[in-house]
């Protein structure tokens, strides 16, 4: 083990608690209406207020692309296909004869982006002609959790845009449709419960016992957060890449058992409410430029490991008064 | 079965930072239907998988999972909640021939204003490791559904600003177009462990039953594919609201 993993503080939990400004974007849809309109995402809120929305999910999904990057530079393990960047990860092996009596613990530590991300096996009953075979349910939650990033509504705008496209065959000829560029503040809140690399999180059992392997996927992940937020990807990007132009918030630091605080963005106060909350088992620190952020996830990156939850070193667990 | 004076009511706040989705039971995965708040059901689920995180699985089953089976709960709205219908993609599988594809599906999605409290009654001696696990949860259903404890306290819920069973609602509540929507709960109080964390191969009984329940929530207005909510007790008329 190198100076620098052994001198890494346990890490719990982060929560990264941010208002993003992007301008003339179109990451996140809801669908068309036929093929002329490009129809964006929409969300109610309890104001009674509709505003812009950006899905959780397509956030996700660009984090688990950019994680199985980092992990391959960093020589950890993908399974099959998650090395074929197959969104399915686990799932979608059942049907390989090697992998037919598929377990959590080969799961775990042959793939750290199924670790990280997650993956679901259903339950299946077996077929009444014989043809199939039950199969027992197999998941493990993800570990890295996205909100919908929502614009505030009052700094938020949007633009129809014009188009040209070509039909589907030459005779169609040039087709018009509208797209919009939405531009605003958005708020957004993103977990990563690192404590959870390398363990079975139904049963909180540790699984990967390397320090250095679970070192290595806290790292990865930590590294495509910060990418995330400091190299926007979602739809459309090819010709609407938006324009990063703020990134203001709050990381919060949880070193031992307990949840990192989590506070909407879309409260004004959302800043000191937080940093209200530092204590000497959870450090919060704000951020109010791009710059700023990279280095406060750079310090986490290079002096963290992820923690062990106190139900692995507990032989006697008693509540703490 | 414990003496009322041996159990206390705590009340955990929680901040729900952005959207979640709790599915209403029996609502189809394709088209899916949120509930306002958790219910009682997603509350002991709850329960158990914080308590493991933080206890360990031997210490849950033996000491604590006795109580969160039997315990009393009720749970109280957040006082606004906004439900919306969000197109999203899911991965579809057909099982013969065996193909996944991508296929739209909808399933509303919520924002709340305000925290949304549960109340659990827990024995005095399991009090200290009851708050813990309060404070352990951090997502409600869903797990992109986040949510943050603020603050526990010892407090007796306020029924009339609590979800419950539409057989339990009084007769001379007035009547008010109040939410309403089908919960799951544990089947009976003597629900085995076995039966709610199955072992690998083995066969799961109907451990959840469906019901009813009534929300002290009043819709108020609709916007494009957005409702409105907001939390009314259920003995105040609407004209004091």
């Amino acid at each position: 083990m190198t100076e620098r993993e052994q001198n890494a503080q346990p890490l719990y939990e982060v929560s990264v608690n941010v208002r993003v400004a992007w301008q003339a974007q179109s990451l996140s849809n809801a669908g068309n209406n036929g093929s002329n309109r490009l129809l964006p995402r929409r969300q109610l809120l309890a104001d009674g207020t509709e505003t812009d929305a950006h899905s959780g999910n397509i956030a996700k999904h660009y984090h688990a692309t950019l994680l199985a990057e980092y992990l391959e530079a960093a020589g950890s393990p993908l399974c099959p296909a998650c090395q074929a960047r197959d969104g399915r990860r686990a799932a979608a092996l059942i049907d390989r004869a090697e992998f037919r009596n598929l377990t959590i613990e080969q799961v775990v530590r042959g793939c750290g982006l199924c670790d990280t991300h997650g993956f679901l096996v259903t339950a299946k009953n077996a077929a009444s002609d014989g043809s199939s075979e039950a199969r027992s349910r197999l998941s493990k939650h993800s570990l890295v959790e996205f909100s919908f990033a929502l614009a505030l509504p009052e700094r938020h705008q949007e633009t129809v845009q014009l188009f040209t496209r070509t039909g589907d065959s030459k005779e169609e000829g040039q087709m018009l449709m509208k797209m919009t560029a939405r531009s605003g503040e958005y708020a957004l809140c993103v977990r990563y419960k690192c404590a959870g690399i390398g363990m079975d999180t139904d049963k909180w059992r540790l699984i990967v016992d390397d320090d250095q392997e679970r070192a290595r996927r806290h790292g990865a992940a930590l590294t495509a957060l910060r990418d995330c937020l400091l190299s926007p990807q979602g739809a459309l990007t090819a010709t609407m890449l938006p324009h990063l132009t703020g990134l203001q918030g709050v990381l919060v630091a949880r070193r031992s058992t307990g949840r990192a605080p989590i506070y909407s963005a879309l409260e004004s106060d959302f800043i000191p409410r937080l940093c209200a909350l530092a204590s000497d088992s959870c450090s919060v620190s704000s951020f109010d430029t791009i710059d700023e952020f990279h280095a406060q996830m750079g310090a986490l990156i290079d002096t963290t490991r992820p923690a062990l939850p106190a139900a692995c070193h507990a032989t006697d667990p008693q509540p703490s008064a | 079965m414990l003496e009322a004076s041996s159990l206390t009511w705590l009340a955990a706040d929680y901040h729900l930072p952005a959207t979640y989705s709790c599915r209403v039971p029996m609502s189809s995965i394709t088209s899916a239907l949120a509930l306002p708040a958790p219910g009682p059901a997603t509350v002991r689920l709850a329960l158990m998988r914080a308590g493991i995180e933080t206890f360990g699985l031997e210490y849950v089953q033996s000491i604590l999972f006795p109580a969160i089976r039997a315990m009393s709960i009720h749970i109280r709205p957040p006082a606004r909640v906004a439900l919306t219908a969000q197109v999203l993609r899911a991965y579809k599988a057909e099982e013969q021939p065996y193909e996944i594809s991508e296929a739209p599906i909808s399933r509303e999605v919520a924002h709340a204003e305000g925290p949304m409290t549960a109340y659990i009654q827990v024995p005095r001696t399991l009090q200290d490791a009851f708050r813990q696990v309060l404070g352990m949860i951090g997502y409600w259903g869903q797990a992109s559904s986040l949510a943050w404890c603020t603050g526990i306290q010892e407090s007796v819920p306020p029924l009339d600003e609590c979800v419950m069973p539409l057989r339990l609602l009084q007769g001379q509540a007035r009547l008010h177009p109040f939410f309403s929507c089908i919960l799951s709960e544990f089947r009976d109080r003597s629900v085995a462990w076995h039966e709610v964390m199955p072992v690998v191969g083995g066969r799961v009984s109907h451990v959840l039953r469906l019901e009813v329940y009534v929300w002290p929530l009043t819709e108020v207005s609709q916007q494009g594919s957005g409702r409105l909510l907001v939390r009314q007790a259920f003995t105040v008329s609407r004209a004091s609201v």
